[in-house]
Protein backbone atom coordinates (compact mmCIF):
# COMPACT_ATOMS: atom_id res chain seq x y z
CA UNK A 1 0.00 0.00 0.00
CA UNK A 2 1.55 3.36 -0.59
CA UNK A 3 2.00 5.62 2.02
CA UNK A 4 0.39 9.10 1.65
CA UNK A 5 2.69 12.31 2.34
CA UNK A 6 2.49 13.57 5.50
CA UNK A 7 0.83 16.81 5.34
CA UNK A 8 3.67 19.23 6.33
CA UNK A 9 5.22 17.80 3.30
CA UNK A 10 2.81 18.71 1.12
CA UNK A 11 2.43 21.55 2.51
CA UNK A 12 5.95 22.37 2.11
CA UNK A 13 6.05 21.29 -1.60
CA UNK A 14 2.78 23.51 -2.41
CA UNK A 15 4.42 26.66 -0.62
CA UNK A 16 7.77 25.53 -2.93
CA UNK A 17 5.63 25.84 -6.21
CA UNK A 18 3.91 28.69 -5.28
CA UNK A 19 7.33 30.11 -4.07
CA UNK A 20 8.89 29.52 -7.75
CA UNK A 21 5.57 30.20 -9.79
CA UNK A 22 5.93 33.82 -8.47
CA UNK A 23 9.99 34.07 -8.96
CA UNK A 24 9.18 33.04 -12.42
CA UNK A 25 6.34 35.94 -12.90
CA UNK A 26 8.76 38.07 -11.46
CA UNK A 27 11.45 37.33 -13.42
CA UNK A 28 9.87 37.46 -16.19
CA UNK A 29 8.38 40.85 -15.77
CA UNK A 30 11.56 42.42 -14.77
CA UNK A 31 13.07 41.02 -18.18
CA UNK A 32 10.44 42.71 -19.72
CA UNK A 33 10.93 45.98 -18.07
CA UNK A 34 14.13 45.34 -18.25
CA UNK A 35 14.10 44.68 -22.45
CA UNK A 36 12.03 48.15 -22.72
CA UNK A 37 14.33 50.21 -21.16
CA UNK A 38 17.17 48.38 -23.40
CA UNK A 39 15.00 49.07 -26.17
CA UNK A 40 14.11 52.95 -25.62
CA UNK A 41 17.81 53.10 -25.35
CA UNK A 42 18.93 52.35 -29.18
CA UNK A 43 18.14 56.20 -29.61
CA UNK A 44 20.78 57.31 -26.60
CA UNK A 45 23.56 54.20 -28.40
CA UNK A 46 22.32 55.97 -32.16
CA UNK A 47 23.27 59.18 -31.03
CA UNK A 48 26.69 58.60 -28.40
CA UNK A 49 28.20 57.01 -31.97
CA UNK A 50 27.34 60.41 -33.88
CA UNK A 51 30.28 63.79 -33.95
CA UNK A 52 29.56 66.97 -34.54
CA UNK A 53 31.06 69.07 -37.46
CA UNK A 54 33.48 70.59 -34.80
CA UNK A 55 34.48 67.11 -33.44
CA UNK A 56 32.67 67.16 -30.12
CA UNK A 57 30.25 63.76 -29.62
CA UNK A 58 26.61 64.92 -30.83
CA UNK A 59 25.18 63.66 -27.50
CA UNK A 60 26.67 65.37 -24.27
CA UNK A 61 27.96 62.98 -21.51
CA UNK A 62 25.55 62.34 -18.87
CA UNK A 63 21.92 62.47 -21.62
CA UNK A 64 19.81 60.33 -22.54
CA UNK A 65 18.07 60.62 -25.83
CA UNK A 66 14.03 61.14 -25.92
CA UNK A 67 12.02 61.73 -28.79
CA UNK A 68 9.70 64.91 -27.65
CA UNK A 69 10.56 68.26 -25.67
CA UNK A 70 9.31 67.23 -21.86
CA UNK A 71 7.30 70.18 -20.51
CA UNK A 72 9.40 71.33 -17.48
CA UNK A 73 6.93 73.33 -15.79
CA UNK A 74 7.52 77.16 -15.19
CA UNK A 75 5.34 79.92 -14.38
CA UNK A 76 3.54 80.10 -17.61
CA UNK A 77 3.58 83.50 -19.03
CA UNK A 78 0.46 85.20 -21.48
CA UNK A 79 0.33 83.13 -24.52
CA UNK A 80 -1.64 85.55 -26.51
CA UNK A 81 0.26 86.71 -29.68
CA UNK A 82 -2.28 89.65 -29.53
CA UNK A 83 -0.26 91.08 -26.68
CA UNK A 84 3.09 89.91 -27.04
CA UNK A 85 6.26 92.21 -27.04
CA UNK A 86 9.43 91.43 -27.45
CA UNK A 87 11.95 94.51 -25.96
CA UNK A 88 15.13 94.91 -27.19
CA UNK A 89 16.94 96.95 -24.89
CA UNK A 90 19.85 97.72 -22.48
CA UNK A 91 22.82 98.94 -23.91
CA UNK A 92 21.85 99.03 -27.72
CA UNK A 93 21.77 102.68 -29.61
CA UNK A 94 18.15 101.90 -31.42
CA UNK A 95 16.09 100.48 -28.12
CA UNK A 96 13.07 98.53 -29.70
CA UNK A 97 9.73 97.10 -29.12
CA UNK A 98 8.16 94.29 -31.46
CA UNK A 99 5.14 93.20 -31.52
CA UNK A 100 4.23 89.46 -32.98
CA UNK A 101 3.31 90.66 -35.97
CA UNK A 102 6.36 92.48 -36.36
CA UNK A 103 8.53 90.02 -35.73
CA UNK A 104 6.98 87.39 -38.44
CA UNK A 105 8.11 90.32 -40.81
CA UNK A 106 11.67 89.81 -39.90
CA UNK A 107 13.56 87.02 -42.21
CA UNK A 108 12.65 83.88 -40.64
CA UNK A 109 15.02 80.84 -39.84
CA UNK A 110 14.25 77.31 -39.58
CA UNK A 111 16.64 74.88 -38.54
CA UNK A 112 17.65 71.28 -36.95
CA UNK A 113 18.64 71.99 -33.20
CA UNK A 114 19.67 69.82 -30.62
CA UNK A 115 18.77 70.72 -27.15
CA UNK A 116 20.24 69.20 -23.94
CA UNK A 117 18.23 69.40 -20.93
CA UNK A 118 20.30 69.66 -17.36
CA UNK A 119 17.58 66.67 -16.18
CA UNK A 120 19.93 64.43 -18.84
CA UNK A 121 17.55 63.85 -21.52
CA UNK A 122 18.18 65.72 -24.66
CA UNK A 123 15.90 65.91 -28.51
CA UNK A 124 17.88 65.77 -31.28
CA UNK A 125 17.03 67.51 -34.79
CA UNK A 126 14.11 69.41 -33.91
CA UNK A 127 12.87 71.75 -36.57
CA UNK A 128 12.85 75.26 -34.99
CA UNK A 129 11.81 78.36 -37.01
CA UNK A 130 12.06 81.97 -35.76
CA UNK A 131 14.54 85.23 -35.83
CA UNK A 132 18.12 85.03 -35.32
CA UNK A 133 18.75 86.89 -32.05
CA UNK A 134 22.42 88.11 -34.07
CA UNK A 135 19.63 89.93 -36.17
CA UNK A 136 17.96 91.56 -33.60
CA UNK A 137 21.13 92.78 -31.94
CA UNK A 138 22.25 94.23 -35.37
CA UNK A 139 19.10 96.47 -35.94
CA UNK A 140 19.55 97.33 -31.81
CA UNK A 141 23.05 98.16 -32.88
CA UNK A 142 24.86 96.97 -29.72
CA UNK A 143 27.52 99.24 -27.86
CA UNK A 144 31.01 98.53 -27.75
CA UNK A 145 31.68 96.90 -24.12
CA UNK A 146 28.37 94.59 -24.64
CA UNK A 147 29.66 90.64 -22.81
CA UNK A 148 26.59 89.55 -21.66
CA UNK A 149 22.61 88.71 -23.19
CA UNK A 150 19.95 88.64 -20.34
CA UNK A 151 16.85 86.92 -21.51
CA UNK A 152 13.86 88.12 -20.09
CA UNK A 153 10.60 86.00 -19.86
CA UNK A 154 7.57 86.11 -17.83
CA UNK A 155 6.86 86.36 -14.14
CA UNK A 156 10.63 87.78 -13.65
CA UNK A 157 12.34 84.68 -15.40
CA UNK A 158 16.13 85.72 -16.94
CA UNK A 159 18.66 83.20 -18.17
CA UNK A 160 21.80 85.00 -19.01
CA UNK A 161 24.52 84.28 -22.20
CA UNK A 162 27.86 85.38 -22.99
CA UNK A 163 27.32 87.78 -25.81
CA UNK A 164 29.47 85.81 -28.16
CA UNK A 165 27.30 82.52 -27.52
CA UNK A 166 23.91 84.76 -27.62
CA UNK A 167 24.71 85.76 -31.44
CA UNK A 168 25.92 82.61 -32.62
CA UNK A 169 23.74 82.17 -35.63
CA UNK A 170 21.57 79.11 -33.86
CA UNK A 171 20.44 81.20 -31.24
CA UNK A 172 16.83 82.12 -31.97
CA UNK A 173 13.33 83.61 -30.76
CA UNK A 174 11.42 80.76 -31.91
CA UNK A 175 8.02 80.57 -32.05
CA UNK A 176 7.40 77.51 -33.76
CA UNK A 177 8.39 73.98 -33.22
CA UNK A 178 8.57 71.31 -35.53
CA UNK A 179 6.33 73.54 -38.28
CA UNK A 180 3.42 74.42 -35.74
CA UNK A 181 3.01 77.16 -33.17
CA UNK A 182 4.79 76.62 -30.01
CA UNK A 183 2.44 75.04 -27.50
CA UNK A 184 1.17 76.09 -24.18
CA UNK A 185 4.12 73.68 -22.36
CA UNK A 186 6.83 75.41 -24.48
CA UNK A 187 6.46 78.98 -24.22
CA UNK A 188 4.01 80.55 -26.80
CA UNK A 189 4.16 82.69 -28.64
CA UNK A 190 7.92 82.80 -28.31
CA UNK A 191 10.76 81.53 -26.88
CA UNK A 192 14.74 82.07 -26.87
CA UNK A 193 16.31 78.74 -28.75
CA UNK A 194 19.80 78.63 -27.30
CA UNK A 195 20.91 74.95 -28.49
CA UNK A 196 24.73 75.22 -27.24
CA UNK A 197 23.90 75.41 -23.35
CA UNK A 198 21.75 73.26 -20.69
CA UNK A 199 17.59 74.19 -21.92
CA UNK A 200 17.05 76.26 -19.02
CA UNK A 201 19.09 78.99 -21.05
CA UNK A 202 16.58 79.02 -23.74
CA UNK A 203 13.83 81.16 -21.69
CA UNK A 204 10.38 80.25 -22.55
CA UNK A 205 7.72 83.44 -22.64
CA UNK A 206 9.93 85.78 -23.89
CA UNK A 207 9.40 88.92 -23.25
CA UNK A 208 12.35 90.82 -23.66
CA UNK A 209 16.45 90.67 -24.90
CA UNK A 210 18.43 92.90 -23.03
CA UNK A 211 21.98 93.67 -24.05
CA UNK A 212 24.32 94.39 -20.68
CA UNK A 213 27.85 95.08 -19.76
CA UNK A 214 28.20 93.07 -16.60
CA UNK A 215 27.23 89.67 -16.24
CA UNK A 216 24.17 89.33 -14.34
CA UNK A 217 23.30 85.58 -13.39
CA UNK A 218 19.72 84.71 -13.90
CA UNK A 219 16.48 83.02 -12.28
CA UNK A 220 18.20 79.14 -12.59
CA UNK A 221 21.95 80.43 -11.92
CA UNK A 222 21.29 81.80 -8.76
CA UNK A 223 19.69 78.75 -7.20
CA UNK A 224 22.29 76.70 -7.90
CA UNK A 225 22.79 75.93 -11.58
CA UNK A 226 25.59 76.58 -13.12
CA UNK A 227 26.66 80.16 -14.58
CA UNK A 228 28.04 79.22 -17.97
CA UNK A 229 25.87 76.03 -18.81
CA UNK A 230 27.84 73.81 -21.34
CA UNK A 231 26.44 70.53 -21.38
CA UNK A 232 29.60 69.06 -22.70
CA UNK A 233 31.27 70.50 -19.93
CA UNK A 234 28.71 69.00 -18.15
CA UNK A 235 28.21 72.51 -16.27
CA UNK A 236 24.99 71.01 -14.28
CA UNK A 237 25.31 73.16 -10.53
CA UNK A 238 27.50 75.94 -9.50
CA UNK B 1 2.30 67.89 62.20
CA UNK B 2 2.16 66.60 66.02
CA UNK B 3 6.04 66.11 67.56
CA UNK B 4 6.96 62.37 67.40
CA UNK B 5 4.20 61.57 64.36
CA UNK B 6 6.73 59.54 61.86
CA UNK B 7 3.80 58.37 59.84
CA UNK B 8 3.52 61.24 57.07
CA UNK B 9 6.85 61.76 55.22
CA UNK B 10 7.65 65.30 54.18
CA UNK B 11 6.61 65.73 50.02
CA UNK B 12 9.55 65.08 47.50
CA UNK B 13 10.07 67.35 44.98
CA UNK B 14 7.78 66.36 41.69
CA UNK B 15 10.22 64.56 39.16
CA UNK B 16 10.47 66.48 35.89
CA UNK B 17 9.86 62.89 33.66
CA UNK B 18 11.81 65.01 30.77
CA UNK B 19 11.11 62.00 28.39
CA UNK B 20 7.12 62.30 29.21
CA UNK B 21 7.35 65.68 27.74
CA UNK B 22 9.41 64.93 24.93
CA UNK B 23 6.49 62.36 23.95
CA UNK B 24 3.62 64.89 24.05
CA UNK B 25 5.25 67.37 22.33
CA UNK B 26 6.62 65.09 19.65
CA UNK B 27 2.85 63.79 19.07
CA UNK B 28 1.15 66.99 18.82
CA UNK B 29 3.91 68.07 17.26
CA UNK B 30 3.44 65.64 14.62
CA UNK B 31 -0.58 65.72 14.51
CA UNK B 32 0.70 69.88 13.61
CA UNK B 33 2.73 68.91 11.09
CA UNK B 34 0.47 66.14 9.00
CA UNK B 35 -1.09 68.74 6.65
CA UNK B 36 1.89 69.64 5.38
CA UNK B 37 3.97 67.24 5.62
CA UNK B 38 0.89 65.51 2.93
CA UNK B 39 1.35 68.54 0.95
CA UNK B 40 5.09 68.31 0.83
CA UNK B 41 6.14 64.64 0.44
CA UNK B 42 3.20 64.70 -2.73
CA UNK B 43 4.65 67.87 -4.51
CA UNK B 44 8.09 66.44 -3.96
CA UNK B 45 7.56 63.40 -5.34
CA UNK B 46 5.93 65.02 -7.96
CA UNK B 47 8.20 67.72 -9.15
CA UNK B 48 11.28 64.77 -8.20
CA UNK B 49 10.42 63.74 -11.43
CA UNK B 50 9.98 66.73 -13.68
CA UNK B 51 12.23 65.55 -16.26
CA UNK B 52 9.58 62.93 -16.54
CA UNK B 53 6.11 64.50 -16.76
CA UNK B 54 4.28 67.55 -16.14
CA UNK B 55 3.81 68.13 -12.47
CA UNK B 56 1.01 71.00 -12.71
CA UNK B 57 -0.91 70.30 -15.63
CA UNK B 58 -1.70 67.85 -18.02
CA UNK B 59 -1.00 68.44 -21.98
CA UNK B 60 -3.97 67.68 -23.93
CA UNK B 61 -3.42 67.96 -28.15
CA UNK B 62 -5.69 67.11 -31.16
CA UNK B 63 -6.00 67.81 -34.62
CA UNK B 64 -9.77 68.49 -35.99
CA UNK B 65 -11.43 69.71 -39.32
CA UNK B 66 -14.17 71.80 -39.44
CA UNK B 67 -16.63 72.69 -42.14
CA UNK B 68 -15.29 75.41 -45.02
CA UNK B 69 -15.64 78.09 -45.82
CA UNK B 70 -15.08 79.96 -42.65
CA UNK B 71 -16.96 83.90 -42.57
CA UNK B 72 -14.45 86.16 -43.95
CA UNK B 73 -13.93 88.14 -40.80
CA UNK B 74 -11.64 87.08 -37.93
CA UNK B 75 -13.95 87.23 -34.98
CA UNK B 76 -17.10 85.74 -36.83
CA UNK B 77 -14.81 82.92 -38.06
CA UNK B 78 -13.60 82.30 -34.63
CA UNK B 79 -16.77 81.36 -33.33
CA UNK B 80 -17.67 79.46 -36.23
CA UNK B 81 -14.80 76.96 -34.78
CA UNK B 82 -15.91 77.50 -31.53
CA UNK B 83 -19.47 76.53 -32.35
CA UNK B 84 -18.32 73.43 -33.98
CA UNK B 85 -16.03 72.22 -32.03
CA UNK B 86 -18.50 72.39 -28.87
CA UNK B 87 -16.88 74.83 -27.16
CA UNK B 88 -18.72 77.36 -24.99
CA UNK B 89 -16.25 79.96 -24.33
CA UNK B 90 -15.42 83.27 -25.26
CA UNK B 91 -12.12 83.58 -26.58
CA UNK B 92 -9.90 86.06 -25.22
CA UNK B 93 -7.77 86.73 -28.12
CA UNK B 94 -8.25 86.15 -32.32
CA UNK B 95 -5.53 86.93 -34.14
CA UNK B 96 -4.63 86.36 -37.45
CA UNK B 97 -1.10 85.06 -38.04
CA UNK B 98 -0.89 84.58 -41.71
CA UNK B 99 -3.60 83.60 -44.58
CA UNK B 100 -3.45 79.85 -43.47
CA UNK B 101 -3.39 81.19 -39.86
CA UNK B 102 -5.89 82.26 -37.24
CA UNK B 103 -5.04 81.63 -33.75
CA UNK B 104 -7.87 81.52 -30.86
CA UNK B 105 -6.80 81.55 -27.44
CA UNK B 106 -8.95 80.41 -24.78
CA UNK B 107 -8.31 79.97 -21.13
CA UNK B 108 -6.88 76.59 -21.29
CA UNK B 109 -6.86 75.60 -24.92
CA UNK B 110 -5.69 77.22 -27.70
CA UNK B 111 -6.77 76.81 -31.03
CA UNK B 112 -4.94 77.41 -34.45
CA UNK B 113 -6.81 77.31 -37.44
CA UNK B 114 -6.06 76.93 -41.27
CA UNK B 115 -9.61 79.14 -42.48
CA UNK B 116 -8.34 77.38 -46.10
CA UNK B 117 -8.71 74.02 -44.70
CA UNK B 118 -10.61 74.02 -41.86
CA UNK B 119 -7.96 72.18 -39.93
CA UNK B 120 -7.68 73.33 -36.46
CA UNK B 121 -4.69 72.40 -34.14
CA UNK B 122 -5.73 72.13 -30.05
CA UNK B 123 -3.67 71.98 -27.97
CA UNK B 124 -3.53 73.49 -23.95
CA UNK B 125 -2.96 71.96 -20.79
CA UNK B 126 -5.73 71.34 -17.99
CA UNK B 127 -4.22 72.52 -14.78
CA UNK B 128 -3.60 68.91 -11.94
CA UNK B 129 -5.25 70.84 -8.95
CA UNK B 130 -4.42 69.51 -5.86
CA UNK B 131 -0.79 69.29 -7.28
CA UNK B 132 -0.44 72.52 -8.61
CA UNK B 133 -1.34 73.65 -5.36
CA UNK B 134 0.73 71.85 -3.58
CA UNK B 135 3.80 72.61 -5.72
CA UNK B 136 2.95 76.62 -5.53
CA UNK B 137 2.93 75.80 -1.66
CA UNK B 138 5.93 73.42 -2.03
CA UNK B 139 8.29 75.42 -4.55
CA UNK B 140 6.68 79.13 -2.15
CA UNK B 141 5.78 80.91 -5.63
CA UNK B 142 3.61 82.96 -3.44
CA UNK B 143 6.16 84.32 -1.42
CA UNK B 144 5.23 86.92 1.30
CA UNK B 145 3.77 85.75 3.98
CA UNK B 146 4.27 82.00 3.04
CA UNK B 147 7.85 82.04 3.77
CA UNK B 148 6.97 82.31 7.46
CA UNK B 149 4.83 79.02 7.43
CA UNK B 150 7.44 77.45 5.44
CA UNK B 151 10.21 78.15 7.44
CA UNK B 152 7.72 77.48 10.55
CA UNK B 153 7.28 73.76 8.81
CA UNK B 154 10.88 73.30 8.55
CA UNK B 155 11.59 74.14 12.30
CA UNK B 156 9.25 71.47 13.47
CA UNK B 157 10.62 69.30 11.39
CA UNK B 158 13.72 69.55 13.21
CA UNK B 159 11.81 69.36 16.28
CA UNK B 160 10.19 66.25 15.43
CA UNK B 161 13.69 64.71 14.28
CA UNK B 162 15.52 65.89 17.05
CA UNK B 163 12.59 65.03 19.69
CA UNK B 164 12.26 61.06 17.84
CA UNK B 165 15.82 60.66 18.94
CA UNK B 166 15.74 61.22 22.62
CA UNK B 167 12.06 60.20 23.37
CA UNK B 168 12.98 56.25 23.74
CA UNK B 169 15.38 55.04 26.21
CA UNK B 170 16.79 51.47 26.29
CA UNK B 171 17.30 48.85 23.49
CA UNK B 172 14.79 50.77 21.86
CA UNK B 173 16.59 54.54 21.92
CA UNK B 174 19.57 55.81 20.74
CA UNK B 175 21.23 53.35 22.65
CA UNK B 176 20.25 50.51 20.87
CA UNK B 177 18.35 50.51 17.66
CA UNK B 178 17.96 53.48 17.43
CA UNK B 179 21.49 54.35 16.74
CA UNK B 180 21.85 52.41 14.21
CA UNK B 181 18.51 53.61 12.40
CA UNK B 182 19.99 57.05 12.92
CA UNK B 183 23.31 55.89 12.01
CA UNK B 184 21.88 54.67 8.33
CA UNK B 185 19.90 57.40 7.44
CA UNK B 186 22.82 60.07 7.87
CA UNK B 187 24.70 57.59 6.37
CA UNK B 188 22.81 57.30 2.60
CA UNK B 189 23.00 60.92 1.92
CA UNK B 190 27.11 61.19 2.58
CA UNK B 191 27.58 58.06 0.80
CA UNK B 192 25.54 59.26 -2.02
CA UNK B 193 27.88 62.75 -2.52
CA UNK B 194 30.96 60.83 -2.09
CA UNK B 195 29.99 58.14 -4.45
CA UNK B 196 28.78 60.51 -6.68
CA UNK B 197 30.74 62.90 -6.81
CA UNK B 198 28.71 65.48 -4.98
CA UNK B 199 27.22 68.76 -6.64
Amino acid sequence: MRIPPRESDLVESMRRREFIRHAVAGTVVTAFGGLYYLAGDELTRQARAQTLPDGRPRLPPGQRVIEALEPMGGDPGDPRPSVFRLRVHGEVERPMELDFATLLTHPQVEQHADVHCVTGWSVLGATWTGIQVAHLAKLAGIRAGVKHVVFEAAHGYTANVPIDEALAPDVLVAHKLEGRALTRPHGPPARALVPSLYFWKSAKWLTGIRFTLRDEPGYWEIRGYHNHADPWLEQRYA
Amino acid sequence: MPVGDTTRKPARPRRVVLRAWLRALHRDAGYLAVGLTFVYAFSGLAVNHIADWDPNFVQVESTRVVDTPLPEQDDAAALAVLEALGYDETPLDVYRIADDRLDVTLERITLHVDPRTGEVFEEGEHPRVFLRMANWLHLNRGKKAWTWVADGYAVLLLFLASSGVFMLGGRKGLLGRGAVLVGLGVAIPIVYVVLSGGP
